[in-house]
């Protein structure tokens, strides 16, 4: 479901007062694609469509789950039939993630200044941008893909060639969520199977298991060739996002009286609300 | 301007106005909920912006401060009943008290203890939403960390006053979490397993934050 009207007016207010400045040098390139982007959002902005879409206050979902949250109902826990399997990979990624990945990142975050790492973060988001549009499309949600386009072409241009998101600063975007395959295939009513905890890659249910797998075919870097450069470009997107990882999970894990349950948990409570935006 | 023509412009305006502000937020009233969450949250953050709080000498002060302004808003028993489920039930009396105890303990440690490096983030309600019979609410809320935009929810019920029994964060509700945790627990080792699993993870934390 979209988000209601109210939430995106909120944002797009705060938007506002981000910098607009720097579109006054660009060159005309990104003056075409700038004003191609404006036609874009001015065809969303013709038709409200997050605002008619969601019921004006009170989306149903929300009331029912209200409803259900009664004491007496267990919250639905994901089947995980491989669980032991999946205890000991956790207990493997725990220690790849504490010992091995948190200290070399430390090292690449005090080496690397901080605009090299955002510059690097924002390329590969760009980059990824068939995944988004995709997955936006295949959702039915064409204003989203039509917004993803529009910051794609402006991000691509004006922003180097992704490095800098412009886009991000300006007031005529609507912010829109990161779609992926694996929320594709829950719109389209496929359920979540089973709960798997992948070597590195971490936890996963079946269905986002296949959709990490189509992501993979949209995204550019799989067809870098040769193949070693395509795996070091992946590489250097993980680890350069790492710490989003790290921090995330430090959270988690804090005050987690069953670490492995609270983030089987906390993953798949995230992934069944992004499936119904 | 005559006496008509000035009418009608100021008739004119008031058409014009209601016709830009009608759409998407109708005219209404903040509800009981949300104006007990609204007071809470303000109280909170101006304790977190006084200039004792950054002293640490004083900091404690601050945040007994800020627990009591917590603890007026949360329902603690019902937030620890609904994280444990139906086998609450099973606990005894004892069993119950040294669960409350020892989770408010946890909760303490996890989050009033790590609001040292927080100030004067932005709160921004974003909707609300009531059950059918009217005793139950979830506030939506979007909070500004560090250029982040963070979607919090407080669902809330009515005994007697609004209280918060849930924090929903970024779509993940705290009270199903623990209660996925506490289940696997409690499957394996019974209450008495559970009670001190909690008690022991308030410690660490605890210690964590002091070498932290």
């Amino acid at each position: 479901m979209p988000p209601p009207c109210g939430q995106i007016r909120a944002t797009r207010r705060r938007i506002v007062s981000g910098k607009t400045g720097s579109m006054t040098k660009c060159p005309p390139l990104a003056a075409t694609a700038f004003l191609a982007a404006l036609l874009l959002f001015a065809l969303h902005a013709q038709k409200p469509a997050f605002c008619a879409e969601a019921p004006a206050s009170v989306p149903s979902g929300a009331v029912s789950s209200l409803d259900e949250d009664d004491l007496d109902q267990a919250g639905q826990i994901v089947y995980d039939p491989l669980e032991g399997f999946n205890r000991a990979v956790f207990e493997f990624n725990d220690f790849m993630l504490e010992q091995v990945a948190r200290p070399v990142h430390e090292a690449y975050v005090f080496a690397t200044p901080d605009f090299l790492r955002s510059g690097l973060s924002n390329f590969f988001h760009n980059l990824n941008f068939p995944v988004r549009f995709a997955s936006n499309l295949l959702q039915g949600k064409p204003l989203a893909a039509g917004v993803e386009m529009s910051r794609f072409i402006l991000n691509t241009t004006a922003g180097l060639g992704g490095l800098f998101n412009v886009a991000q600063h300006h007031e005529s975007f609507v912010p829109v969520e990161d779609e992926d395959m694996g929320q594709t295939l829950g719109v389209w009513g496929i359920g979540e199977g089973f709960y798997i905890v992948w070597p590195f890659a971490g936890p996963k249910t079946l269905r986002d298991s296949l959709g990490w797998a189509a992501d993979h075919a949209l995204s550019p870097t799989t067809y870098v060739r040769p193949w070693e450069l395509s795996w070091g470009l992946w590489g250097v997107e993980v680890f350069n996002d790492l710490d989003k990882v790290l921090d995330l999970y430090d959270t988690l894990k804090q005050g987690a009286v069953e670490p492995y349950a609270a983030v089987r948990d906390a993953y798949t409570q995230y992934r069944r609300v992004r499936i119904g935006k | 301007m005559n006496f008509k023509t000035k009418h009608i412009v100021q008739s004119l305006c008031l058409c014009l106005i209601l016709l830009v502000c009608a759409p998407c937020a109708p005219a209404k009233a903040d509800s009981e909920a949300k104006i007990a969450l609204e007071s809470c949250i303000g109280k909170v953050m101006n304790e977190l912006k006084k200039p004792e709080m950054k002293n640490p000498a004083t900091r404690g002060q601050v945040l007994a401060e800020i627990e009591k302004i917590i603890k007026v808003l949360f329902n603690f028993p019902e937030l620890s009943m609904r994280a444990v489920g139906p086998k609450w039930n099973s606990f005894t009396p004892e069993q119950q008290k040294n669960f409350l105890d020892a989770f408010d303990d946890l909760l303490r440690a996890r989050y009033l203890d790590r609001l040292e490096g927080y100030s004067g983030e932005l709160v921004a309600y974003t909707g609300e939403t009531a059950n059918a019979k009217g005793d139950r609410m979830e506030i939506r809320t979007e909070v500004t960390i560090r250029d982040k935009i963070v979607p919090v929810a407080y669902r809330m019920l009515k005994n007697g006053r609004w209280t918060v029994y849930d924090i929903i964060i970024e779509g993940v509700s705290m009270v199903q979490n623990y209660r996925s945790q506490f289940q696997t627990v409690l499957d394996k080792g019974g209450a008495e397993e559970l009670i001190r699993l909690v008690r022991q993870k308030a410690e660490e934390t605890r210690l964590q934050k002091g070498k932290g």
